[in-house]
């Protein structure tokens, strides 16, 4: 087998060095890991290695293939899965299975496969209907086809919950040959610890690669060493927090929801939620993909009506009064939902706008939450050219800008750097301190640590809920991870045990 | 072929599934056709005419009476000139005749005697059929009146038959010419959205990471869609002939191979716009100005080409529904001119081929050009 060979590679987009004189060597046959900040070069890296794009210098070599040249002859020998799993949502599971198979003309044997990604039963639904985790699975299936010489993975594994992470693991480590390269590009450093080698990117440039294992023997100390790595991150009291003011209130609980139920004909979305949350406490709301997440979060902030049942937010009922419930809120939706036509300044300029922030005080503020987040460089950039980790900072900073009370985040850490991750959650843990309730959904089990408490939510029910500790204690687990893990199995047997 | 298949069969099955598909290619023809066909008449209009009769007597009454008995037109009596004004300005009247003082003293004589016509000018339309009718309405009158010896006659009179359509009935070139209209917003706009969906969603960069290439993307959108486009045309021809009863005079099979040559065309615009913007937002909109709006005013059916000022007599050689219009208006009314078929095919042939060019230029087989 033929290793991958990228001497002095550069590549510019307009005056912004994208990969900068990178030089890397990738064995045969295993595992790579692909890790960096936002705007570090992964994707633009991982579309030279395959000729998606063309460099501006330098030489590639791809299982002896120059892909500069012949990307004809290279495309045969790999699988490759973008950041956008590049599903046609308007097909089947079955039909894009199809499409992919023929196009790499290998036979229509799609047993095995459906079996690992468990897609079996949804196998005649429209890809565009299936849950986030799913959609990840089969476009990972669809890369996997054909046993491809060289795997290309862009963030498979961006917004996914652990049990689906495991899954998507086993499905690469089974369903390849062993003498398969993989190249993983990954935001989730336990993910990375577990593969062979470990390349660190930083501003274009490899600025480590080695065996995992050897930088350190744990994930979490792997993680302090990649960030240490990356420039280190020193710890800092929040400037976003540091001029907070948070508006009075007096009863007991900031955010409450009183036996939520939403229903879709016959599918109960959420069955019966209910929870409160007091002033200045960090609630996390985890569980699977697809477990009615972020259907909570939408009937909590009034923008889906719930069958049943109300919440409250500041003790105004969003039901009653969606306007002054939600005026108190800051709102961090899942998908990216600013205005990708304008520039980062415009779209925090008229944010704060709507929220009424008046003239004289708007730019000083707007310019105040740009620096805070670092977008100093991007702010003149329309928001859809940013990479994924800068478009949640720029939410992130929105849904703040009017200094709301009460913060609403939906993943706000999906597909974002570790160095920023360690920066938003300093913002978060800042901001409850100074008394913003703040409700947070993550995939990150790491990030579970940092709540008061946790609801964990599976299949629209709550089925466990209490702090950290109290829920590894409960699962009988050392790691939130594994907590999170033996919790929705042990629902899964007792459903499966009870009769219906 | 491996390759191309396919992509033809995921084209298919995302037309099939797609509604918007079947509202463009069906619903949007017969909606239009409707319009075109008891929306829009060409044709004489009835008028309401008003008279002000300053040399009131038998002989004048009885041209009055000529006017209301006319078919195509009501009278108002008015009987001064300031009613006369206001009548105009609020739309009341088309138009208004004015008898002077004079005109009875000036037949008896054997002089010329002069009618007023005053008409609204800012629908010069119905000011010309005004015109007209006038003019043919006096004649008549004078025909039958005690001045009729009086007068000189005519020595030359015109004796009017209309080929092609005997009877003017304008639905007979404004639905043949509607098919040219309507079939280049249709099939610009189903082409126009669907490779820059394929960027939007990401599927784009999927495909470019297998063996496809630039050739086959493009095949793959034309061959499915050109079937689209030719099922609603052959609606369109259908719908025209058979429903609205409108003659067609012409070969099937030369109209079939015309309207190939002129999808093919459509397509090629649609998919130009699509695969160098990227954007459905603005494919969309671009198909509109693009598409739309020249066919309607420039390809003839409407407004004659050498009326129009030269630049834009020019600038409708660059488009494919003029050639259209001109063949598709001539195999309706006057049946199969081999020169006309010829000469438009021609055109239509380069233009198509120059577009496919274009398009198979525009299209990447990397994420960049």
């Amino acid at each position: 087998m033929e290793k991958i060979v990228i001497e002095h590679l550069t590549k510019k987009f307009g005056d912004t060095i994208a990969i900068d004189d990178l030089n890397l060597t990738i064995e045969p046959g295993k595992i790579t890991g692909l890790i960096g900040a936002d705007g570090a070069g992964k994707t633009t890296l991982l579309r030279l290695i395959i000729g998606l794009i063309r460099a501006d210098a330098g030489h590639i070599s791809v299982l002896g293939i120059n892909p500069d040249q012949d990307k004809d002859k290279l495309t045969p020998l790999i699988g490759y899965m973008p950041q956008k799993f590049g599903l046609y949502e308007d097909l089947t599971v079955l039909e894009n299975l199809t499409l992919h198979a023929d196009l790499k003309d290998v036979p229509h044997d799609f047993g095995e496969m459906l079996k690992f990604t468990t897609l079996a039963p949804f196998q005649d639904r429209m890809a565009g209907a299936l849950s986030g985790g799913m959609k990840q699975k089969l476009g990972l299936a669809c890369a996997l086809l054909g046993k491809p010489k060289f795997l290309v993975l862009d963030e498979p594994s961006v917004g996914v919950d652990p049990i689906s992470r495991r899954d998507l693991m086993r499905m690469v480590r089974a369903l390849i040959n062993p003498e398969t390269t993989i190249i993983w590009s990954t935001a989730y450093l336990d993910e990375a610890h577990s593969f062979d080698t470990a390349v660190v990117l930083d501003k274009g440039k490899v600025i480590y690669q080695g065996a995992p294992h050897s930088l350190a023997p744990t994930s979490q100390k792997f993680e302090s060493k990649v960030i240490e790595l990356m420039g280190g991150y020193i710890p800092h009291p929040s400037e976003v927090a540091a001029n907070y003011q948070v508006e009075p209130f007096a009863g007991d609980y900031v955010v409450e929801a009183d036996n939520l139920v939403k229903k879709y004909g016959n599918f109960y979305a959420i069955k019966d939620n209910t929870f409160q949350i007091k002033r200045g406490e960090i609630f996390g709301l985890l569980g699977p993909n697809g477990a009615g997440k972020s259907t909570s979060f939408k009937i909590m902030c009034g923008l889906a009506k719930p069958t049943s049942g109300t919440s409250r937010i500041m003790g105004v009922d969003i039901l009653e009064e969606p306007e002054r419930a939600r005026s108190h809120l800051g709102y961090m939706a899942q998908k990216f939902s600013l205005y990708g036509a304008l520039t980062v300044r415009q779209n925090l300029d008229f944010f704060a706008a709507i929220y009424g922030i008046d003239r004289n005080t708007r730019s000083q503020r707007v310019s105040e939450i740009i620096r805070i987040f670092e977008l100093e460089n991007v702010a003149d950039q329309t928001a859809e050219e940013l990479p994924l980790g800068f478009k949640q900072r720029l939410s992130m900073a929105a849904a703040l800008i009017h200094n709301p009370s009460v913060l609403f985040l939906d993943e706000p850490t999906s597909g974002v750097d570790v160095l920023s991750r360690r920066e938003f959650w300093n913002h978060i843990i800042g901001l409850a301190k100074k008394g913003v309730t703040i409700l947070v959904t993550t995939h990150f089990m790491d990030e579970a640590e940092y709540c008061d408490r946790i609801s964990l939510f599976y299949h629209g029910e709550t089925i466990a809920i209490g702090t950290p500790a109290e829920l590894k204690a409960q699962a009988g687990a050392a790691t939130m991870e594994e907590a999170f893990i033996n919790l929705i199995k042990a629902s899964d047997n007792e459903n499966s045990d009870s009769p219906h | 072929m491996k390759t191309l298949i396919p992509l033809i069969k995921k084209e298919i099955l995302q037309i099939v599934r797609d509604p918007s598909t079947i509202i463009i290619a069906f619903i949007l023809p017969f909606i239009s056709m409707l319009i075109y066909m008891y929306g829009i008449s060409l044709d004489s209009v009835h008028v309401t005419i008003g008279i002000k009769n300053d040399n009131p007597n038998m002989d004048t009454a009885s041209l009055v009476s000529t006017f209301d008995k006319n078919q195509y037109i009501s009278t108002v009596i008015i009987d001064n000139e300031k009613k006369m004004a206001s009548a105009i300005l609020r739309g009341n009247v088309h138009g208004c005749v004015v008898i002077p003082n004079d005109f009875c003293t000036r037949l008896s004589r054997g002089e010329a005697a002069d009618l007023q016509l005053v008409t609204d000018g800012a629908e010069t339309n119905t000011a010309n059929y005004i015109y007209s009718y006038t003019i043919s309405i006096a004649n008549q009158w004078l025909a039958t009146s005690p001045y009729a010896g009086k007068a000189k006659t005519n020595i030359i009179t015109a004796d009017i038959r209309n080929w092609y359509n005997p009877t003017l009935d304008s639905h007979h070139f404004i639905l043949p010419g509607s098919i040219a209209v309507t079939m280049t917003f249709i099939g610009i706009l189903l082409t126009a959205l669907v490779v820059a969906r394929e960027w939007e969603r990401g599927t784009m960069e999927s495909l470019l990471s297998t063996r496809v290439k630039a050739i086959h993307i493009v095949l793959a959108k034309y061959i499915p869609y050109y079937f689209v486009a030719m099922v609603s045309m052959i609606f369109n021809f259908v719908m025209t002939v058979f429903v609205f009863d409108i003659p067609f005079r012409g070969n099937f099979l030369i109209l079939f191979f015309v309207s190939s040559l002129f999808v093919f065309d459509l397509l090629g615009v649609g998919l130009t716009i699509s695969t160098y913007y990227k954007n459905q937002f603005l494919a969309s909109m671009l198909s509109m100005g693009i598409g739309f709006m020249p066919a309607l005013m420039l390809s003839g059916l409407l407004f004659p080409i050498n009326s129009m000022p030269e630049i834009f007599q020019w600038l409708t050689y660059l488009l494919p529904p003029r050639y259209f219009s001109t063949f598709i208006l001539s195999e309706f009314l006057a049946g199969t001119v081999p020169e006309l078929v010829i000469f438009n095919s021609i055109f239509l042939t380069v233009i198509g081929g120059l577009l496919f060019g274009l398009v198979y230029y525009l299209t990447p087989s990397r994420l960049e050009k």
